[in-house]
């Protein structure tokens, strides 16, 4: 009786750099258990400098690996046909100096860009106007109009944003958190592609020599 | 009758500008998906056409309240603060959908590797905009 593995690569990963890249880091197996944990100690790749941080495993290199341990198992593959490894040099947040900046520079530069967009479309008038034509009276400066205008500035980013201060609304997803993900998914899809295209390009160099 | 022609031309001509200004305006809205959020959050998705009326609304009655000087003598020291707040509310969820759609955040998160931080740099930018307009209407344009 044949026996069936059946596997399924993870689209994306995250290790450490140095060491082999295992098939456990990479898929998910199932199949007989001391079939399964022989397979799952083998190595699929070695990082190399010419690597980079990136390391696109194929569904074939994986086949190729997997056939090599187990001759006489049925390999079954389902989902991703390939495997992004990201190698990582000790994951590290961006220094607090630097966040401090950052934070400076959007909290600055976004009070600056409010009051451009209140010159550009005379605001301050258009505050004038509405407070005469809601009260009937004139008054060069309608703070009571003005102030809750500048809170409710505020209220509306955080409503879109749906969670700010880790407290959420509602479950769904805000607009940031589905944007993320796209972009994320875009990024993606540019590497796999390009390094597919190195791959090709690598294993025509072997198929010459 | 020259004088009745010229006034149709231009009722012609405000009918013209009219219909570009509102499409200009509700294209805005559609592009920034400020209504569809807004219908997400409040749980009223099904009612999306009276959520179109009401824009539709508004633009018309305050275009003609300005327009015709129509006083309405409301108590303002009660009203005023709540239309305050709700006009505030609404240019800030179209100045969050704006930097939305020029994806800011996502590339600024991952270059500086900070996406854990990244609701603090959210609060950045919406205590920056309100500070700054608290300090325009407070301490820039006090002449």
């Amino acid at each position: 009786m044949k026996r069936t593995v059946y596997l399924r690569l993870r689209k994306r990963v995250r290790l450490p750099r140095g060491g082999p890249i295992r098939l456990r880091h990479v898929a998910r197996l199932l199949a007989d258990p001391e079939l399964e944990r022989m397979l799952y100690d083998r190595i699929v790749h070695r990082p190399g400098e010419e690597d980079g941080n990136l390391v696109l495993i194929d569904i074939l290199r994986v086949v190729s690996v997997v056939r090599e341990a187990a001759p006489q198992a049925e390999i079954e593959s389902m989902g991703e046909p390939y495997s992004l490894v990201e190698l990582v040099e000790r994951r590290r947040a961006g220094h607090p100096v630097w966040f401090c900046l950052v934070w400076l520079l959007l909290f600055f530069g976004s009070g600056l860009a409010i009051m451009n967009f209140h010159e550009d479309v005379s605001m301050p008038a258009v505050h004038r106007r509405l407070a005469q034509l809601i009260t009937g009276t004139d008054s060069e400066h309608p703070y009571a109009l003005q102030i809750p205008y500048s809170l409710g500035i505020g209220l509306g980013m955080v409503l879109f944003f749906n969670h700010i201060f880790k407290k959420k609304i509602n479950e769904e997803p805000s607009p940031l958190d589905v944007e993320m993900f796209k972009y994320d998914e875009s990024v993606h899809q540019y590497v796999v592609t390009e390094e597919y295209r190195r791959l090709d390009a690598r294993s025509e160099e072997k198929a010459q020599t | 009758m020259k004088e009745a022609a010229l006034q149709a031309a231009a009722a012609f001509l405000g009918l013209a500008g009219g219909i570009a200004v509102g499409g200009g305006l509700v294209a805005f809205l559609i592009v920034l998906d400020v209504i569809p959020r807004l219908a997400q959050i409040s749980g009223s998705q099904s009612r999306g056409p009276a959520l179109e009326a009401a824009v539709v609304a508004g633009a018309v009655f305050w275009t003609c309240a300005d327009f015709f000087g129509l006083r309405l003598r409301l108590p303002g020291a009660l009203l005023l603060p709540a239309a305050g707040l709700l006009a505030g509310c609404f240019v800030g969820t179209v100045a969050a959908a704006l930097t939305e759609v020029l994806n800011v955040f996502p590339i600024l998160a991952r270059r500086l590797r900070m996406e854990e931080r990244l609701r603090w740099l959210l609060a950045a930018v919406v205590l920056g905009k309100v500070c700054g307009s608290l300090f325009e209407w407070l301490a820039f344009r006090t002449e």
